[in-house]
């Protein structure tokens, strides 16, 4: 079984501080500490689960991103997997999930992939449309928000559940070859293994243009950025440690809560 | 185009919203506001929705898929969509309609964008708003093809209802035919979880990611026993990495809160969790960045390192005990 895993390198968003600009609108500055997107360890992890219980099961993992995009694919291969894909995009600014899910559909059709997965969701995005648009443009079956995966009966099925609202569980069989996106918490995800890490900083990645594939359509434009509105008074407690701890007791005997 | 989530036979509060929000655009963009279902019997729901809104309503029956699933869904609405060309399909940003829309937005060439929770005019362009960065930031987007996929943070766009003497609009019956799925719903598990403990307690001291390791939870566990009849409660991040039972998640995909007090400690704020909190009473915050998006959600916002700092509450909680101890003896 030839599997595909979805990774996002994404900026470390604790880091990313919002800066006032004109016109009301907001400005990011980005560090420049990249990192793989957290919800894309539980797909890896997923993967990596299938190939041990399976033999012959082999794990290819890719990422669309500028050249320094490609690190992100060192950790999947110290988790076990066993090829990396780096779809090279030209420039800096990300092409937005439609393209990104055409480029990867493009590389993935006619490469006999009997599962594509990904993560929910990327950390900077939020979009969670990745999943079901590459879906889309390879014709394939998928799920959303899968917290389940077992063996079905039928080999050429699965056996999966999807998380809806309030953690209750949809129970579905699909056909392969399918695409899922995986919730996290599925599984814990392993830590890399150094001997692993050491070999796949040897054998680097496959890299691959994306000019040579589809071209990316910009039907969605960012025209700006806001920051989010206060829900609540929001008011911020200064001084030392020791004087807001004061002023937070005194709050909490103030309003009875002590 | 407005997609009323597939409920089995009832109509989705979810739909209500998605009117709301129809009714927004319209506001800004002139049109008519059209409702879609899709699935097994939706009739008498269709009826209701056209009642109760005055809005026209396309049932669209289809034998054989009583529950919801993505494959017929994204094969039924993608040929609805080609045939009336809307100018926005808006879908309810669920498990539901966040597995269907980005589907069907591929298919159709539309521009697609998942959890929008607002629409506002900028440099003359019409631009719908939804959460980056963990939350961080706003973004505003518009969208250049004919059709645009959207899909609707809920809890955000509300209407009443039109008053009953507004005449319901017209149903339009279709049949679908069954197409052979590559997937197939076998049936639904309740969550089985019981969070009664925190859904009951008048506080709570939740934790987050930031609490940095299982050890440190006694430091929640230890400031709620400070507190009259609060609980430790925490994010998903927390529950998934074992530190706390699934009984104690607080967000969409676990339990919805709304004590007296919530502190959150170490919590980033994110849409999926703060939709579990928005009910409480008072918020206090705790986390070392001071950009963190919980901080728009709380009343008090401390920058401070909750390892360092929760010992710090529990001391100045003690310091006050003792001083109205000693204020009550002089007296
Ligand atoms: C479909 C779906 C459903 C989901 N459902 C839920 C749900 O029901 N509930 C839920 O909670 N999440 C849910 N999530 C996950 C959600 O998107 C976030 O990933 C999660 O809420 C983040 O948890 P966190 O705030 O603990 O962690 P993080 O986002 O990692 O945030 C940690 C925070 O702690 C701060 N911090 C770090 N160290 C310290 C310190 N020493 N002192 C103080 N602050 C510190 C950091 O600045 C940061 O803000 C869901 C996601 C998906 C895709
Ligand atoms: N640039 C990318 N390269 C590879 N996979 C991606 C990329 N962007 C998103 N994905 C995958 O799609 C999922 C959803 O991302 P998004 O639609 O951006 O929220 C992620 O969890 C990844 O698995």
């Amino acid at each position: 079984m030839k599997i595909l895993v979805c990774v996002k390198q994404v900026p470390d968003v604790e880091r990313i501080v919002v800066r006032d600009a004109a016109d009301g609108m907001a400005a990011l500055d980005i560090s420049n500490e990249f990192r793989m997107n957290r919800f894309d360890e539980f797909a890896v992890e997923a993967a990596v689960r299938i190939k041990e219980s399976m033999a012959g099961a082999s794990i290819h993992v890719i990422t669309v991103g500028p050249g320094r995009a490609a690190d992100v694919l060192k950790r999947p291969l110290g988790m076990g997997a066993d090829q990396g894909i780096h779809l090279k995009t030209p420039t800096d600014a990300d092409p937005g999930p439609a393209a990104v899910a055409a480029f990867i559909a493009g590389y993935a059709r006619s490469r006999g992939y009997r599962l594509i997965l990904c993560g929910s969701m990327s950390e900077d995005g939020l979009n969670g449309q990745v999943g079901p648009m590459a879906a889309a443009y390879l014709d394939l079956p998928y799920a959303t928000q899968v917290i389940a995966i077992q063996p079905a009966p039928d080999p050429s099925e699965l056996s999966i559940e999807r998380e809806i609202e309030g953690g209750a569980r949809e129970m579905l069989a699909i056909r392969l070859p399918a695409l899922l996106t995986l919730q996290p918490g599925i599984n814990r995800p392993r830590y890399p293994s150094l001997s692993r890490l050491l070999r796949a900083h040897r054998q680097g990645v496959e890299t691959i243009p994306t000019e040579t594939l589809r071209p990316a359509e910009a039907w969605v434009e960012r025209l700006g950025l806001m920051a989010p509105p206060r829900m609540r008074a929001s008011q911020v407690l200064t001084g030392s440690a020791r004087e807001k701890a004061d002023r937070l007791a005194a709050i909490l005997k103030e309003k009875a809560f002590i | 185009m407005v997609i009323a989530p597939c409920a089995n036979g009832r109509v989705h509060p979810e739909t209500d919203e998605l009117v709301a929000f129809g009714r927004r655009l319209q506001a800004l963009r002139a049109g008519a506001i059209g409702v879609c279902i899709v699935g097994g019997d939706v009739n008498v729901a269709a009826r209701e929705i056209a009642q109760r809104h005055s809005v026209p309503v396309t049932a669209i029956q289809a034998a054989g898929f009583s529950h919801y699933l993505s494959e017929p869904y994204v094969a039924v609405l993608t040929e609805e969509i080609e045939a009336v060309k809307p100018a926005f399909v808006c879908a309810p940003h669920t498990s539901q309609g966040w597995e269907w829309a980005p589907a069907v937005a591929a298919r159709i060439g539309a521009g697609c964008i998942c959890g929008v929770d607002g629409i506002t005019e900028c440099q003359g362009r019409l631009c719908f708003q939804k959460e980056l960065y963990g939350g961080k930031v706003k973004g505003l987007f518009s969208v250049s093809t004919t059709t645009t996929v959207i899909s609707v943070m809920p809890g955000i766009f509300t209407i009443k209802p039109a008053p009953p003497p507004c005449p319901p609009g017209p149903v339009t019956y279709k049949e679908a035919a069954w197409r052979p799925a590559q997937t197939r719903y076998v049936g639904t598990r309740q969550a089985g979880v019981d969070a009664s403990d925190i859904t009951a307690a008048p506080i709570i001291v939740a934790v987050g990611n930031g609490i940095g390791s299982p050890e440190n939870i006694a430091l929640a566990n230890r400031l709620a026993r400070r507190l009259p009849k609060a609980a430790v409660a925490g994010t998903r991040v927390v529950c998934d990495r074992g530190w706390l039972g699934y009984d104690r998640q607080v967000g969409i995909s676990g339990a919805s809160v709304a004590p007296a007090l919530y502190i959150a400690c170490g919590i980033s704020g994110a849409s999926q969790h703060v939709m579990g909190m928005r009910g409480a009473r008072f918020v206090i915050a705790i986390n070392t960045d001071p950009r963190a998006p919980i901080f728009n959600e709380a009343d008090i916002c401390i920058v401070e390192d909750i390892i360092r700092f929760i010992p710090l509450i529990e001391e100045a909680c003690g310091r006050l005990a003792e001083g109205t101890k000693e204020a009550i003896d002089v007296r």
